[in-house]
């Protein structure tokens, strides 16, 4: 017995020696004839487009599936992807789009307008069942139809002014792979685990594992332009430390989203590029107009004189090492001419915040904190514990608050709990005060214009604010076709809701990559380099 | 009959507390604030149709106790549900997990068994001297040490060495046996290691107390009293009685383990059972938390019931 | 049941009353390495209590750069917000030990009252009790811990109650073998049988000879308690508001630190931890050791495999 255990163990300490040994004498892995291998915290999780949710499982769709249109490279015009050209019609009510002839799906099937047609008229007949992740995207559509091959028509209830920016993100679905799942009143289409994955995108997915890593291969029978690289990978990690050690070991090759302190030390040995972003930090003041408690943070004076207390520039500096622009609106900068450029940050000024509220007959209590109708302006604030940033934002107002005469104390819950605490009771909206979240927006502004409608109570709406006279302007840059009146609207509304701040913006975040020095060619956008906006970006990419 | 006796109350308490702890696992998921609908219906333009409807093809529309009884049949039909984060089979992500899992914690585990029994011999052993020393602090202060900290240290000292994330390389296309083995011991090699010395300090003052319990038997001392060799009285009496605490704490340590890698998992983005239950917290996966409490629970209590059993095997003392 | 090895043992009645009350102090006293466990925690008590007086800088004031490296002035350099490291370390190590402390004092309260009821009243309350023990035993705890923490929220309280509801069993099965064995000492049946009433035969005679024992599983607990916060603060369960040893850990990886080389934020709270666990093993251990050498191994069986919490908090705590 003792030799044996004796031989187990120095096998053991062998293999462990060996392992040591051998790791210690190997160099960087070779290069794999042009895989380009990308990090991420975050991950896919899951690759059927009616059940994911996160924005690389989008990202993955925008590279396998065709879709009708993408952004150019300069991500604020419509170009053509699946769809060559198109033009509407009835006023509005009908657009008709030219299709690629002679596409194929990765089987080797055909891909014609008739999966388009389907993959719509598939998400408006479920658009409450299984279908529900897509079913915003199909709004206000009729029907879709394709008489050929290469013509897809689609008809609306009314003349809609969104329509390339909604078909910008959907995914078009193989009719004959997914028509055997609409079971069930549509919900096997969410059961099913869409693999092996038959897409038509510039890249096919080969390889999948959960929380681990997604590889993708060059499609050679893509319709459209062909990548450089052999293919790419995602390499998906818990956190951003071992992230970064991967990049610095060069096991990858990227890192799409660089936690900010770590750029320092990554300027010495890679391509650090970063963009204006769509995701911008908020401070939401819960602005539900039949709100029990604490009526006194319904007073637009005492919500300015709040944003006048909110050191953007700090924040800035400490949360986002300055990579970082001061936000103002519900529109970031990063969607081009959609931002409203006359809508500026307020001034961090404390003693006009406390003019402010002296004018709002707020007094100051002995102990420094105000009295609003007899109780003390002491509030808690929701923070999301998956949105990191929220923290140290929140360190940076609470003392710069106190100072105003309001004590804030903080409420960390992780997103689920604290989305449940804010509608709470029952998405009345009446149970919450302050909370500091963020919004990662889309080109196209309507999905932005649409969390502060009355709509989105129960849904998107995490603030409470419910206006009529809102309501009625989303609807009319809804309906509005012409782009440049649509663009009126748009900044009007963004002046009026920082007139009523629902939400105190706080900071646009620049999108921040790092790319080793053997790639070029990657196409900068607000989401980053590896995006859901074009598939351009990782078409390009190339060794050098 | 004592035996059988024993063994038939030692099983039946393990099922009836598989069956409690299905009946808690379900009540302490449905209890929570935080509801699963949030998540779920958290899609654009979601109405309440949707809701209803989400709420309906999960089950959730009925009343608590009718969800109960539903559940109670699946699993007896051995169906663990739907996850609600991404529409799979529980059974599947929790076999995905699981299969993950088990290699890292096993050779941490084994790792420590070898090295925490050498160690715990010696310190035993050479009681008072400078060995027994250095062994026990050395072991104190591994187990004094948070796991996911130590991992972290290990990290500090092997970036660049060792890759510090994921199970191999996936980068890796079409590798040769040997290249691929090599690179799945690199990967494997931080996370177990860490496991493996979280887990050693333990091991061997554990095998250090039996061992001088042993040692202090009276057959042991006469035996050195009457000159036999050291080695031959380690091996033949000592080892072998001191035996029976450690193959119990084996038994019962792998229940726990593979519950306990998720800090390890979490540090080096291992994707097992651990982080499956992380991410089932945060996104409120009811289905998956439960079957993932369920496979724990199951793996302890079975555990218990080996450990229960070899002792009264190994034990010739223990009566009913 | 099988009494012999399933039960832990009781203390061995050859060794006085007298000197068993005095027995923890007389380990310190004797024995090196509980005095070292003992002067550990001492000074780590003495820093976190004197911290209002002693920390060099405000715990929220940002002083320097994020991830400021050490200078005379910040011997430990900055953490991720720029605050000072030895400042947040002994604030850090305060609320560490109130989460320790706190958390232990739950646990001994239920297991405490648990293990006195059961080896005192004996018979069905006994049974009933120690098959919810045997549940609890088998738990997989820290998922759960990490289940009720995620889902009532971060906050210092939850975490309290969470370790505290899930560590008593241990407590409970010491204190319940202990009472049994004190309740048919000869004295104590006197009393009995004289009239004393239950409540004070437990407090007057029983518990006075379990406290040495209890007090060395306390000190035990504590680190288990500690250990536990220190894991679900780096999983981003810890209540953001106070700032523990754990949480500074995690605060400094979310952003980076050890890629970023700030080593300066992640080491220290992490080793002061591990100093921590290290004083109370020491202390406590030892003065189990002294009490009963044999108390170690001998109920290393099967079900009270857990029994004492340095094999409790091992494996199933990662």
């Amino acid at each position: 017995m003792n030799k044996r255990w004796l031989a187990a163990l120095v096998t053991v300490l062998a293999v462990i020696a060996l392992a040591a040994f051998g790791a210690a004498a190997h160099s960087s892995s070779t290069q794999n004839g042009g895989t380009f291998k990308i990090g991420t915290s975050s991950r896919i999780d899951s690759l059927n487009p009616y059940v994911a949710f996160n924005q690389d499982a989008y990202n993955t769709f925008e590279y396998v599936y065709p879709l009708l249109v993408q952004y150019d490279k300069s991500n604020s015009h419509f170009a053509p992807d699946f769809a060559t050209s198109w033009k509407s019609s009835n006023g509005g009510k009908t657009w008709t789009f030219k299709t690629r002839a002679n596409a194929v799906w990765s089987d080797g099937k055909p891909l014609t307008a008739k999966d388009a047609a389907w993959t719509i008229n598939t998400d408006l007949k479920y658009a409450s069942g299984g279908a529900a992740n897509a079913a915003g995207l199909v709004a206000h559509i009729k029907r879709a139809s394709a008489p050929n091959a290469t013509t897809l028509v689609v008809r609306y209830t009314k003349a809609a002014g969104n329509v390339l920016g909604q078909f910008q993100q959907l995914a078009i679905l193989p009719q004959h792979v997914w028509s055997k799942y609409t079971g069930h009143k549509g919900n096997d289409l969410k059961t099913f685990s869409n693999s092996p994955l038959v897409g038509a995108g510039p890249f096919k997915l080969v390889k999948f594992k959960k929380n681990d890593i997604a590889l993708f291969q060059r499609n050679d029978s893509f319709y459209g332009e062909k990548p450089k690289a052999d293919g790419f990978g995602l390499r998906m990690f818990s956190n951003e430390d071992t992230l970064v050690a991967a990049l610095k070991a060069h096991e990858i090759d990227a890192i799409e989203s660089v936690p900010g302190t770590a750029i320092k030390t990554l300027r010495a040995g890679f391509n650090i590029r970063s963009a204006p972003g769509v995701d911008q930090t908020d401070f939401i003041i819960n602005s539900n107009p039949k709100k029990t408690a604490h009526r006194e943070l319904l007073s637009l004076k005492v919500k300015e004189a709040m944003a006048h207390a909110v050191d953007r520039k700090q924040i800035i500096k400490v949360v986002f090492l300055g990579y970082a622009k001061p936000a103002s609106t519900i529109i970031p900068p990063a969607t081009g001419a959609w931002h409203n450029p006359s809508v500026e940050p307020e001034k961090f000024d404390l003693s006009l915040a406390n003019k402010l509220l002296d004018q709002a007959g707020l007094k100051k209590g002995k102990d420094g904190i105000r009295r609003a109708s007899g109780h003390k302006m002491s509030y808690a604030v929701i923070t999301p514990t998956d949105v990191p940033s929220t923290n140290r934002t929140f360190q940076i107002l609470q003392p710069d608050f106190r100072k105003i005469g309001i004590n804030l104390t903080q409420r960390a819950l992780d997103s689920t709990a604290a989305f449940d605490a804010m509608t709470a009771p029952n998405n009345k909206y009446l149970k919450f005060d302050l909370a500091l979240w963020d919004w990662v927006g889309l080109i196209d502004p309507d999905f932005m214009l649409s969390v502060v409608t009355c709509a989105q109570y129960a849904g998107w709406n995490d603030s409470g604010y419910c206006n009529p006279r809102y309501d009625k302007m989303y609807s009319q840059q809804q309906l509005t076709p012409n782009q440049a009146k649509r663009k009126q609207v748009v900044w009007k509304m963004q002046k009026y809701l920082y007139g009523q701040k629902p939400y105190i913006w706080l900071a646009a975040q620049d999108a921040v990559w790092a790319v080793s020095k053997n790639w070029g060619g990657l196409v900068a956008s607000p989401q980053g380099p590896f995006n859901s906006i074009s598939k351009i970006s990782l078409t390009r990419v190339h060794q050098q | 009959m004592r035996g059988a006796d024993y063994i038939v109350k030692r099983v039946v308490f393990a099922l009836l507390t598989v069956f409690v702890a299905i009946t808690i696992n379900f009540a302490l998921f449905r209890l929570a604030p935080g509801s699963a609908v949030t998540n779920l219906a958290r899609v654009p333009h979601a109405t309440p149709e949707t809701r209803l409807a989400i709420k309906r093809q999960f089950g959730l529309d009925k009343s608590k106790f009718q969800q109960y009884w539903i559940y109670l049949g699946q699993l007896f039909r051995g169906n663990l549900g739907v996850s609600f984060a991404n529409s799979q089979p529980v059974a599947t992500n929790l076999r995905t997990a699981l299969i993950n899992t088990i290699p890292m914690v096993l050779i941490g585990t084994v790792f420590a068994i070898l090295l925490g029994t050498l160690t715990g011999v010696i310190a035993a052993w050479r009681r008072g001297t400078k060995a027994e020393g250095a062994s026990v602090t050395t072991a104190l202060a591994f187990y004094s040490m948070p796991t996911h900290w130590l991992g972290l240290m290990l990290v500090i000292l092997f970036a660049g060495v060792l890759p510090t994330g994921g199970m191999s390389n996936e980068f890796l296309l079409n590798p040769s046996f040997s290249t691929h083995v090599k690179d799945l011991a690199e990967h494997i090699a931080l996370p177990s290691l860490t496991l493996g010395l979280v887990l050693y300090g333990e091991y061997t003052l554990i095998v250090r107390s039996a061992m001088l319990e042993t040692l202090g038997e009276d057959y042991i001392l006469t035996a050195r009293a009457k000159g036999f060799r050291a080695g031959a009285i380690l091996r033949r009496h000592a080892l072998r009685n001191a035996m029976l605490p450690i193959a119990t704490l084996v038994a019962l340590s792998l229940g726990y383990i593979v519950a306990g890698a998720i800090l390890v998992e979490t540090v080096f983005s291992w994707p097992g059972l651990g982080r499956a239950v992380y991410d089932a917290v945060l996104q409120r996966d009811y289905p998956m938390l439960q079957g993932a409490f369920l496979l724990l629970t199951i793996s302890v209590v079975f555990f218990n019931l080996v450990a229960d059993l070899l002792y009264f095997k190994l034990d010739p003392r223990i009566t009913t | 049941m099988s009494v012999v090895l399933q039960e832990p043992v009781a203390l061995d009645d050859s060794v006085p009353v007298r000197s068993r009350r005095g027995i923890v102090w007389e380990t310190v006293k004797r024995r090196p390495s509980a005095a070292v466990g003992a002067g550990v925690l001492l000074l780590v008590v003495l820093g976190a209590v004197l911290a209002p007086v002693l920390a060099p800088y405000d715990l929220h004031k940002q002083v320097g750069p994020v991830f400021g490296h050490p200078s005379w002035s910040h011997p430990l350099g900055l953490d991720d917000g720029g605050i000072d490291m030895v400042t947040l370390l002994m604030w850090g190590a305060r609320i560490s030990l109130v989460v320790g402390f706190a958390a232990t004092f739950v646990s001994m309260v239920i297991g405490g009252t648990i293990g006195v009821a059961a080896g005192y009243f004996g018979g069905k309350v006994d049974t009933v009790l120690m098959r919810i023990t045997d549940y609890f035993l088998v738990i997989p705890d820290v998922p759960l811990m990490i289940i009720v923490a995620a889902i009532w929220g971060p906050s210092l309280f939850h975490i309290v109650i969470v370790i505290g509801i899930l560590l008593w069993t241990s407590t409970a099965r010491v204190i319940r073998a202990q009472v049994k064995s004190v309740r048919e000492r000869v004295y104590v049946k006197r009393a009995r049988s004289l009239g004393a009433s239950h409540t004070r035969v437990v407090f007057r005679h029983v518990l006075p000879q379990v406290a040495p024992l209890l007090i060395a599983n306390t000190v035990l607990t504590i680190a288990v308690a500690i250990f536990d916060e220190t894991a679900l603060s780096f999983l981003g369960l810890g209540d953001p508001s106070r700032i523990s040893l754990g949480k500074v850990i995690e605060n400094a990886f979310q952003r980076a630190a050890i890629s970023t080389g700030a080593w300066w934020a992640i080491v220290p709270p992490g080793a002061l931890v591990a100093v921590i666990i290290l004083g109370c093993s020491l202390l406590g251990g030892t003065i189990e050791d002294a009490l009963n050498p044999r108390l170690r191994v001998a109920h290393l069986s099967a079900r009270s495999f857990r029994l004492r919490p340095l094999v409790g908090r091992g494996p199933e705590a990662l």
